[in-house]
């Protein structure tokens, strides 16, 4: 090559190498603004996802509160158990691991195959795996003396949520239920760490499923700790990076009364049935039993399927709440209401009289309305009416009634409402109105559907809680109080007031005078228990009527079978002249109101008053 | 003459960079091996048997490596079907070599005996360069690539096919030919992308465009080194403390993704660092190559060092997230001693051509 051509080719070579070279450093600077675009302006956003990459939060349950009675005694507890804990990654042979242990800790072969079915993973991932739950004490002695040799396993607390009264108090406290994640309660853990929680209860996660533990789950409940540790990419945790101590729930203060439950239970013995209990002076409910009951301590710590079924295919239905949803009709214990519906629309007042020839004959049809004593009561006013329970009384007042507004004023006394401010599901149960029967039967309401109303028959369906409640009114002369099962963070008492200003005070006194000689009279229909106390009560028995029948033969021959027996009611309060506590007794099949409901009434209110 | 035969060939600025770039090479694979010495060591071997090779290539005459350009591709010829025939299969690839206790990467040799052969035969071609001489250079390079790419190695069949077309395109290759050629690989890329590339290649290309589509699987890998890159901030994690890297959430961190590991722990003053460092390099490659004694020596500075840099960029690219994945190691930084050993002769080769003087005959 000639040197111009040599230059020439040089010069060329230099511009396409400094091309290429320039492209090169281009790449570079690329490179370089992208890493700056992900160290420096995305650094905040990477710096997380590397985090979340690496830390694994799983939660620490935490202990739910104590539950209390009024008087400061334990309701629901939890009892330490004590339970074998192992860490699969330090055992380098099962099976000799599992025979170095067994003289020390007494295992079942299902437990033995349950955890060497699991500690493998478990290892893998360097997690912790439970080898024996609920250590006896020797067991625990033994492992004590000898835990030098199993640097692999410790002993851990866990707890039992249980109940020093677990049948009598089952329904209103309710109990727990083991769930697989409670990640509502904390939202900043991903749902699939749960399965790693850290336990407190030796039942599991657990959580409120009836009665005050499901009413009241958030204040029990407390707030879960959590424990973060270092994971790497296989899943395996490495190291504990952070611990957050759980916290306990709030303990519970209820209004709840053992010694008062404790002889609802008693005297209820086991006769299907209700009570309600309320302090008139705070609302609070002292008593709430249905009877039959069921032990929480079972349910609440793993039940077996085999009584779990027994208890749910059982005819008498002892998980079905009968103080807050037994529908009953409220029989006689209404005629109170239905004597204010009379004063307050000038259809009766205390001295209207009639004759009681023992039956009510409705003019439009014929139909006859039969008071429980054949041959009837004479001569009538509201006084007595109350004391002889006279249903040709209220039945002839009914007559005259509004069907829509009597249902409203029913109503105001916190029937077809609930009315317990905390009670776990609780049934409204239901008055009746025109509208209501057009739909569901298609049929028009009738004068007898509105007399039958005025006895409390018929379509009127009530709850023990609301008869209690409609106690606590009479008793308190509207100055009541809603129910409560208790009370938390000093809320304030909702102080209600049942008002109608055309019921004057001295009509109110009246009626107490009534009540009281219900049972304090020689004429009263539940004279029977008066000397069972040595304190006055007022109250209104009730007899619920569960065939309508025409005449007392008849039901004599209904009679033979239990189920088709008179619901037996009851409600009271005393001591008189000034009530403190209002109650309510049902008792199915019980037959007569005061006799039978009564005796058990008297005996709750005694162990309030006589506390 | 007796003066220059007694000289050593020496390029000061390029032995020390080196020296810097794989003793930081050291240190950032004892982290990104989980402080494992016996790679470190392996690695520590390699370099010090590269540097004495680089050293000693560096003394040979450049016309030693003219003449013998066509024994040297005829050589790495044999090697990849020795390697076709008696490689053992290793991840579903055939690319190595065993010969006693090592075994190396036949490929390697490749990326240097394509640019020599290349620049042996047009280096006293006539500007512009001739059709037919065209045709030539593309075969080499296309076999090459086609050998090399299906044992699969797509990685290093772009690196060669790169150091083929870096000489081609330094010699003189006229810009008609290259724009022709540019509108021929657009038209014939969808025929490429269906028949050429294999399933997984396709894959890797979908997951780049459309990362989030497969967040743990395809995705996985460039993904977790975005993380741990952006993760390193500023000033990095500091040395060993990168999550990602010892948590192994990073994949990889010893080869391809080791730039990953340098980028969480020291961030991004750190790799401010290191990149300038191989600038350094290349702007002294540069220099070498425009003052290289001849045509052959400038073309062949020029190959060599351009396919240093389009493999360093290539990899990083991959890395941080501009480019699909491909399977290429960071020059002098990642793990395994075919390819520190192929980088250390072929900037023992380049050393050589650009301290070689001589008074050419006028």
């Amino acid at each position: 090559m000639i040197f111009e051509e040599r230059q020439v080719e040089k010069n060329n070579f230099s511009v396409r190498a400094a091309l290429l070279f320039g492209l090169m450093v281009l790449g570079l600077i690329a490179v370089l603004v992208q890493v700056f675009a992900l160290q420096v302006s995305g650094y905040s956003d990477y710096q997380l996802a590397a985090l979340n990459n690496k830390n694994y939060a799983v939660p620490v349950q935490s202990l739910r509160g104590e539950i209390y009675d009024r008087n400061g005694n334990v309701l629901v507890k939890n009892q330490p158990t004590y339970d074998l804990i192992t860490r699969p990654n330090l055992i380098v042979d099962i099976d000799s691991f599992i025979e170095k242990i067994k003289p020390v800790i007494s295992l079942s072969e299902k437990e033995i195959s349950r955890y060497k079915k699991l500690q493998k993973d478990k290892a893998f991932a360097n997690k912790e795996l439970v080898l024996k739950k609920d250590l006896s004490a020797e067991e625990i002695s033994r492992f004590q003396v000898r835990s030098f040799n199993f640097q692999n396993a410790f002993i851990a607390q866990r707890f039992r949520r249980v109940s020093d009264y677990p049948n009598i108090f089952s329904h209103v406290l309710g109990y727990t239920s083991r769930i697989d994640s409670d990640f509502e309660s904390m939202p900043e853990i991903p749902r699939s760490h749960w399965k790693d929680v850290e336990l407190n209860y030796a039942h599991g996660l657990i959580k409120g499923q009836s009665g005050l533990e499901e009413e009241y789950e958030d204040h029990l409940r407390g707030r879960h700790g959590q424990r973060i540790f270092e994971m790497n990419a296989r899943g395996q945790l490495i190291k504990s990076l952070s611990f957050t101590q759980p916290k306990k729930g709030l303990d519970l203060y209820t209004h709840l009364d053992i010694g008062a439950q404790k002889s609802a239970a008693k005297f209820l013995g086991n006769r299907k049935g209700a009570v309600v209990a309320i302090d008139l002076e705070s609302g609070g409910i002292n008593v709430l039993y249905s009877s039959p009951t069921y032990s929480i301590n079972e349910l609440s710590n793993g039940m077996s399927e085999n009584n779990f079924q027994t208890l749910i295919n059982n005819s008498d239905k002892p998980f079905f709440n009968r103080a807050v949803q037994g529908r009953y009709p409220p029989a006689s214990t209404i005629k109170p209401a239905i004597g204010m519906y009379g004063l307050s629309n000038n259809i009766v007042n205390w001295d209207f009289e009639i004759e009681d020839p023992g039956f009510f004959t409705l003019p439009e049809t014929g139909r006859v309305f039969r008071g429980w004593r054949k041959g009837g009561h004479g001569k009538v006013n509201m006084h007595k009416a109350f004391l002889v329970s006279s249903n040709t009384y209220f039945t002839s007042l009914a007559y005259q009634a509004d069907i829509v507004d009597l249902s409203n004023y029913l109503s105001s006394f916190g029937f077809g409402k609930k009315v317990c401010k905390d009670c776990f599901a609780e049934d409204p149960a239901f008055v009746p109105s025109p509208e209501w029967k057009y739909s569901i039967m298609n049929k028009g309401w009738v004068k007898g559907d509105t007399v039958n109303l005025g006895i409390g028959q018929g379509y009127l369906v009530s709850t023990p809680m609301q008869l209690a409640n409609y106690a606590a009114i009479l008793a308190t002369k509207g100055h009541y109080i809603q129910p409560s099962l208790a009370s938390v963070d000093n809320q304030k008492k909702s102080l209600k007031i049942w008002q109608d200003e055309k019921i004057s005070n001295s009509d109110w006194k009246k009626m107490h005078e009534a009540l009281l000689g219900v049972i304090e009279s020689d004429y009263g229909t539940a004279r029977s228990i008066r000397n069972l106390k040595e304190f006055q009560v007022a109250g209104k028995s009730g007899t619920a009527e569960l065939v309508s029948l025409d005449s007392k033969e008849a039901y004599q021959d209904v009679r033979t079978s239990e189920l088709l027996r008179d619901h037996s009611i009851i409600i009271a309060f005393g001591p008189m002249p000034n009530p403190r506590y209002a109650v309510s007794v049902v008792i199915e099949n019980g037959e007569s109101g005061g006799a039978v409901a009564g005796p058990v009434a008297i005996e709750v209110l005694k162990s309030l008053i006589n506390e | 003459m007796n003066k220059s035969l007694q000289k050593i060939y020496f390029d000061p600025y390029l032995f020390f960079s080196l020296f810097l770039l794989s003793t930081l090479g050291l240190f950032f694979l004892f982290s990104a091996s989980n402080m494992d010495t016996s790679i470190v060591l392996k690695q520590f071997i390699y370099i010090v048997a590269g540097f004495i090779l680089m050293i000693t290539i560096s003394q040979l005459d450049p016309d030693i490596f003219r003449r013998n350009a066509v024994l040297f591709l005829t050589f790495s010829f044999l090697l990849l079907g020795i390697t076709y025939l008696f490689g053992p299969e290793i991840n579903g690839a055939q690319r190595w070599i065993r010969l006693g206790p090592f075994s190396f990467q036949s490929s390697e040799f490749l990326k240097l005996a394509v640019p020599i052969f290349l620049a042996n035969f047009l280096f006293d071609k006539k500007l512009p360069i001739q059709k037919k001489e065209i045709g030539i250079s593309l075969l080499v390079i296309v076999c090459c690539f086609l050998f090399v790419f299906r044992q699969p190695d797509l990685g290093t069949a772009l690196i060669i096919a790169f150091s083929g077309l870096f000489v081609l395109f330094l010699s003189g290759l006229s810009w008609t030919f290259i724009g022709g050629s540019f509108v021929l690989l657009v038209v014939s890329s969808p025929f490429i992308w269906n028949i050429i590339l294999q399933p997984f290649q396709r894959q890797r290309i979908a997951t780049f465009f459309n990362p989030e589509s497969d967040p743990f699987g395809a995705s996985w890998n460039i993904i977790q080194s975005k993380v741990a890159i952006g993760s390193g901030g500023l000033l990095g994690k500091g040395f060993g403390e990168g999550s990602q890297t010892h948590l192994n959430f990073l994949p990889e961190t010893e080869t391809d993704f080791i730039f990953s590991v340098i980028g969480e722990e020291f961030g991004f003053l750190g790799v401010l660092l290191l990149l300038s460092i191989y600038l350094f390099i290349l702007l002294r490659c540069l220099y070498l190559a425009l003052s290289a004694r001849d045509r052959f020596c400038r073309l062949v500075i020029g190959g060599l060092s351009l396919t240093f840099a389009a493999n360093l960029i290539i990899n990083l690219c991959m890395v941080v997230g501009l480019l699909p994945v491909v399977g290429m190691p960071m020059p002098f930084i990642s793990k395994g001693g075919s390819s520190l050993i192929s980088l250390f002769l072929a900037f023992g080769i380049i050393v050589s051509m650009g301290t070689h003087k001589k008074f050419l005959p006028q």
